[in-house]
């Protein structure tokens, strides 16, 4: 691993020891994000592969909640974060260029990255539009069932406009299995261990804040 | 393979679009096993390279 020297770190940095990355309000939306895609994830595919119990009602109260989350969340990163913190500009393309160049054998040193990687910005890109796909199209499939708030009216839209609703919430959420796997690779493998505990306790080393970001992209 | 599920009137008529097959399941599982996979071994070159470099 690159060995940055220390003055790449800043005084608040090295004062401290640690770096804060994620606040314990961002920690605790994206792991109730995860138990709702779990959850969500359980209640939509099991009775399919044939493990038969009463899913409708956990499905669609899981989909409100993780959909009120998502509000929260858009909310939060556009008037209370820095959203440009997952903006994908020219430097990140740059480096995505650069870490398939070096995965198939390029030896020239990586830029550093700011707060998220190019790689993970364009991981979140894609939750984004799954995620949003999926609950969009949900949300309007309560409209086809009875709840406390409410009754069906399968009329609203048209058999076939149904139809195209119900292939974007099908395919969203077939994508969403396939994402959550990936998700789970990078947080287990040992190269970023670190921002799993970072995910579970908030912070980051100041070493792994000066090996693995650039102060002058991410100021701690 | 199907890309969508269709259900047949009973009264006849074309097939109405109802959703997606989910056929399609072990395809999306699949890729993510293949791109795991993919990426550990370009991952795992990389780093003999760069140790190979260092030494």
């Amino acid at each position: 691993m690159d060995q940055r020297p220390p003055d790449r770190w800043t005084a608040k940095a090295a004062a401290s020891g640690r770096v804060r990355r994620h606040s314990l309000l961002d920690r605790a939306y994206h792991w109730l994000m995860a138990i709702c895609v779990f959850v969500l994830m359980a209640t939509a595919f099991l009775p399919i592969l044939g493990i038969k119990f009463e899913w409708l009602d956990i499905h669609w109260t899981t989909g409100v909640a993780l959909a009120a989350l998502v509000l929260i969340h858009i909310a939060r990163a556009v008037f209370f974060q820095d959203w440009r913190n997952m903006w994908i500009g020219f430097a990140d393309l740059r480096e995505l260029w650069g870490d398939a160049a070096r995965l198939f054998g390029s030896r020239k040193q990586p830029a550093l990255p700011g707060k998220y990687d190019a790689a993970q910005k364009l991981y979140h890109l894609g939750v984004a539009v799954v995620v949003l796909a999926v609950v969009g199209s949900g949300l309007f499939m309560l409209l086809k069932i009875d709840t406390p708030f409410w009754r069906r009216n399968p009329y609203w839209f048209s058999a076939d406009t149904w139809g195209v609703i119900y292939v974007i919430h099908g395919f969203a959420a077939m994508a969403i299995v396939a994402i959550v796997i990936v998700h789970l690779y990078f947080a287990l493998v040992p190269d970023s261990w670190y921002l799993l505990r970072a995910m579970l306790r908030g912070w980051i080393s100041g070493k792994e804040y000066a090996q693995h970001h650039d102060p002058a992209r991410w100021k701690a | 393979m199907e890309l969508f599920r269709y259900s047949r009137s009973i009264y006849g008529g074309s097939d109405q679009l109802i959703g997606a097959s989910w056929d399609l399941l072990p395809w999306f599982v699949g890729a993510a096993v293949v791109f795991i996979i993919v990426h550990a071994i370009l991952s795992a070159l990389a780093k003999r390279r760069a140790r190979r470099a260092a030494a």
